[in-house]
């Protein structure tokens, strides 16, 4: 379809908008003009994405009365060519979420310097965070996407991920059912659908069936009720930013560099090639660029002069309950309902995800689903937070929430993941729109990265060698409240400091804070070492135990308690001393 | 694994843990040990070095640590065995108690009582719903209380306080005598959640507005809290559309109520009351696993330390009794119903037979004046005149006289003048 034809069309049917359309050869449709609003400008990108010849959108439309905050690229690229280059690198990956950890793990193998610049204090701080910690099956993904191919093979993968890297993973399964014959098409649907992407162990199961699976079933009632049952043996969980530390950790044990705080505000192109990127902190020259900047990866290509996607903001809102408000169910169980279908069905790509739990026991609801046209606007409202509670059943109380935060997930218009080395720019590598099941989907789409750049290194003669003292293994650290009473007993004799319990909630010793801290990829905030060790994430939500691990990060970092920060530069936790006592410091 | 076994065993020592070591000593209890996570004596009570303390029982004013420091004098002198940086980590229904510290490892305890004394926790922004960014700034009252009194250091500047709880309005005072300016005390409830002499003492003669029926309802700023929104609430303490107000400020101190830390409890099988989130107790503050006794603030939350040290005794007592033999082990109990306008009544429930006890109990509403009645099988037990009743105000009795098998009911009835 021609640009003009596409106009016309877009702009039939959003009369409301006034709109100018342009194509290229490789089928980036580009849309610019105003219309109505947030929710219109984006049903137009995805509209447009699904017009023939459309590879993907870039919509540069703007919503009146909305004003969309940019970031100052300007002025933090001024800052970084002032500082000049801080570092040479073979490949630079930009962004430390768990795309960026999980290509840097796989490339770390290579005799390649590599280095991540990341704009946050940490890994895991966009939307890998903010995640609901899922190994998806990949029977919930269109048929014939990349996302569907990736996602199951990244399913498949993470058993050797979690063995190698000794993370938390737990295969729980997931099973939906139906009470009502009717609805049974719903699940015999995704059941093709299942089989279609490969799923490993999808079946169809009755009532009996269902209830030996899950014996919750036959507890509350429902079981006998069942007329058909979905069972997806391969779903997964996991805590996603254990999974982003360790994948960081493994790749930093095998010399790969974290540079944090450094957002990146230009790309260095040379006759055509990448040659670095420019960050706030300095320049990083380097032969490859993976872009794995979630929300940021379509900014990120433009710099590299490859504009061929635009990501907009999903937010999810989701709500962490007390443990003391146990999962009905062993395995992801949900009741599939009408409503649960008509919102399937109205929201194809944006109806969130319902009640499950963590590895440690807590269940989470949500999450939710909104675009939004703030990619750094992380807010709650009390509407995305019902929509997250409204999912479960009736066991599920307000009264139990411990936690409520939001995350937004990168959405590109075509709603599929952008893995390739851009056409435009030799040397700079698109991992862009990796949203849900993007966790499922890390170790597949690691692969396909490192498969990219390897093939690119010996196409010009520059074959990358492995490694001879690369190690594949990183072990996790002692977590004090998984052990026995014994082994707990044996763990203080040998080392006092994990017989000081600094989180009552969570049961978190000092030995463990001390031995983050002193990690591979070491804690800079409060935050980050709740990430680590769980000190804080408990109900009273660090009341009692902030003031604490304050204490010890200041003294091990050398650091004043005035400068400790909650989640990085400007967000310290105390501002000065009290009365009188201002010479102390 | 070290392997000790005491007589009583208190867990927490707080206020009400030390008044129980102590009172279990007193009681002839000769192994008594006292377990506390901390480096020192006293629980929350160091870090509250505001006056008010020990009215009732020492009949003048003293600050906590001066409360405490009178009993942690006598523990010391007591022959009670103290176990400081000491974490208990598990109480099972068989009385055994898992410890750990630096020095020792862990411990296995054999008690042959048990008095729980680990008091209670603040509820967070999160746990009252409010949305919006989740920047720094954002603090309970005692959190607030540690840094500044404690640790000597202010998070904040320009302080908006939600909740007017005594920790809220002690904090209130506490923040603008360090120079940090609270720019008001809001509370979603139609009436005050603290005591009237801390309204005056803390609000009122520092000329801090107290809005009611207010409440936070969304935090604003990425990094550090810039603003907060305030709207005034319904009947139903739903926010009333249009009443928003942005008020500018960098830190908010939640002061939103305290929940019984019972984690230790559930874990040792102790049946707990919905209503006040403590166990269910007798009139000896016996929880529903036999030996194992509960006091202070994870019993019930209490407004006053004298009441709290009170139910420490109490508790030291039974504890002392139940070892002597002198407890029946399966005893027949009568439960304490909360009639008209009662909250709730701690204990619930009382021993058939029992020479009566001593009762806490709260009013739902406030009452001018009214009558406290405690009726049992048709009979009236107790009745008494009270005054200028309030919710935040426990009130405190004794029940005397043998308790038959019949329920008893307490009501408090409102005086109503022509």
């Amino acid at each position: 379809m021609e640009a003009k034809e596409i106009a016309r069309k877009l702009n039939k049917a959003f009369p409301d908008a006034a709109l100018e359309a342009e194509l290229d050869a490789r089928g980036i449709l580009t849309i610019r003009g105003e219309c109505a609003g947030w929710e219109e400008l984006v049903k137009i990108g995805r509209r447009a994405a699904k017009l023939p010849g459309v590879k993907n959108v870039v919509n540069e439309l703007s919503a009146k009365g909305v004003s969309v905050p940019r970031k100052d690229y300007a002025a933090l690229r001024a800052k970084g060519e002032a500082a000049g280059t801080i570092d040479e690198a073979d490949v630079v990956i930009v962004g430390a979420g768990i795309s960026g950890c999980g290509v840097a793990r796989e490339l770390a193998k290579y005799r390649w310097k590599i280095v991540v610049v990341e704009a946050a204090d940490d890994v895991a701080m966009g939307a890998t965070k903010a995640n609901n910690g899922n190994i998806h099956p990949g029977h919930a993904v269109k048929s014939g996407t990349l996302k569907a191919k990736l996602n199951v093979e990244g399913n498949r993968l993470y058993d050797k991920w979690a063995e190698e890297l000794d993370f938390e993973l737990q295969r729980c399964g997931a099973m939906g059912f139906v009470t009502s014959r009717p609805l049974g098409a719903a699940l015999k649907y995704s059941y093709r659908q299942a089989k279609r992407n490969g799923v490993a162990g999808v079946e169809l199961v009755d009532a009996e069936r269902a209830m030996e699976l899950e014996p919750g079933l036959a507890k509350n009632g429902l079981g006998p009720r069942i007329k058909l049952a979905l069972w997806l043996p391969s779903m997964g969980l996991v805590e996603p930013y254990q999974v982003a530390l360790a994948l960081a950790e493994n790749a930093a044990q095998n010399g790969v560099r974290f540079l944090f705080n450094a957002t990146v505000a230009g790309v260095i192109v040379e006759n055509g090639a990448v040659a670095g990127v420019v960050t706030e902190k300095g320049v990083v020259r380097a032969r490859y660029v993976v872009n794995c900047a979630g929300l940021y990866a379509d900014e990120i290509s433009a710099m590299a002069g490859d504009k061929g996607y635009t990501i907009h903001a999903r937010r999810g809102v989701i709500a962490i309950l007390d443990k003391a408000a146990q999962p009905e169910y062993r395995t992801l169980c949900e009741r599939i309902t009408f409503r649960e279908v008509r919102r399937a069905l109205e929201h194809s790509e944006t109806k969130g995800g319902g009640m499950c739990r963590t590895p440690e026991g807590n269940v989470l609801m949500g999450p939710s689903a909104l675009e939004i046209p703030d990619k750094e606007d992380l807010s709650t409202t009390p509407e995305e937070l019902q929509y997250a509670m409204g999912r479960g059943d009736d066991t599920v109380s307000y009264a139990n929430i411990i936690r409520f935060f939001a995350g937004n997930r990168p959405a590109d218009y075509k709603e599929d993941f952008i893995i390739e080395m851009s056409p435009v720019t030799d040397g700079f590598v698109n991992v862009g729109a990796i949203q849900s099941p993007g966790l499922a989907a890390a170790p597949a789409v690691a692969r396909m990265v490192e498969g990219i750049v390897t093939e690119h290194a010996a196409k010009t003669g520059r074959p990358a060698e492995i490694r001879a003292d690369w190690n594949p293994l990183r072990r996790r650290r002692p977590e004090f409240r998984h052990m026995s009473r014994a082994e707990q007993d044996a763990l203080i004799r040998e080392n006092p400091a994990y017989g000081k319990i600094v989180c009552r909630c969570e049961c978190v010793t000092e030995g463990e804070i001390l031995d983050a801290l002193r990690s591979p990829v070491p804690p800079g905030s409060v935050d980050a070492v709740k990430r680590r060790t769980r000190a804080g994430m408990g109900r009273c939500q660090g009341g009692f135990c902030q003031p604490r691990v304050l204490e010890i990060m200041a003294r091990e970092l050398g650091r004043k308690r005035t400068e400790v920060t909650l989640k990085g530069e400007g967000t310290e936790v105390l501002l000065r001393r009290n009365r009188g006592e201002e010479a102390g410091e | 694994m070290k392997r000790v076994s005491v007589d009583v065993a208190v867990v927490g020592a707080g206020p009400a843990g030390l008044a129980a070591a102590l009172e279990a000593r007193r009681s002839g209890a000769k192994r008594v040990l006292l377990i506390e996570r901390d480096a020192e004596l006293g629980g929350i009570l160091q870090q509250c070095i505001h006056d008010g303390f020990g009215l009732h029982r020492f009949g003048r004013r003293m600050s906590g640590n001066q409360y405490a420091q009178a009993f942690i004098d006598e523990v010391e002198a007591s022959g009670v065995e103290v176990r400081l940086g000491t974490m208990a980590l598990e109480v099972t229904g068989a009385r055994v108690i898992y410890a750990c510290s630096k020095s020792e490892g862990m411990l296995e305890i054999e008690a042959g009582a048990v008095i729980l004394a680990m008091g209670c926790r603040e509820r967070t922004a999160n746990q009252v719903l409010i949305c919006g960014d989740r920047p720094a700034g954002v603090l309970t009252a005692g959190a607030v209380q540690r840094y500044v009194n404690m640790e000597g250091y202010l998070p904040g500047s320009r302080a908006v306080i939600l909740g007017s709880g005594d920790i809220g309005l002690i904090m209130a005072r506490r923040m603008t005598l360090e120079g940090i300016e609270v720019k008001a005390v809001y509370e979603v409830m139609p009436a005050p959640g603290g005591l009237t002499r801390n309204i005056v003492q803390c609000l009122d003669e520092f000329n801090i507005p107290l809005h009611l029926s207010t409440t936070v309802t969304r935090v604003n700023g990425r990094k550090r809290v810039e603003s907060v929104a305030v709207a005034r609430v319904d009947k139903n303490l739903k926010p009333i559309p249009g009443t928003e107000e942005t008020v500018g400020c960098d830190l908010l101190v939640l002061a939103v109520g305290l929940i019984p830390e019972n984690e230790l409890s559930r874990g040792a099988g102790v049946a707990l009351d919905p209503r006040t989130k403590g166990p269910v107790l007798d009139d000896v503050f016996m929880t529903s696993v036999p030996g194992v006794f509960a006091c202070g603030n994870v019993a019930v939350v209490f407004d006053l330390v004298d009441y709290v040290s009170q139910s420490g005794e109490i508790a030291a007592r039974g504890a002392v009794d139940f070892i002597a033999g002198g407890l029946c082990r399966q005893p027949q109990y009568v439960p304490v119903e909360a009639g008209e306008n009662v909250n709730f009544v701690v204990p619930q429930r009382l021993r058939h037979g029992c020479a009566g006890a001593r009762l806490f109990l709260r009013v739902k509403k406030p009452l001018r004046e009214a009558v406290l009645t405690c009726e049992s099988g048709g009979r009236m037990l107790m009745q008494k005149s009270l005054r200028h009743l309030a919710p935040p105000e426990m009130i405190a009795f004794d029940l005397a006289g043998r308790i038959g098998d019949a329920p008893v009911a307490v009501s408090i009835r409102e005086v109503t003048r022509e």
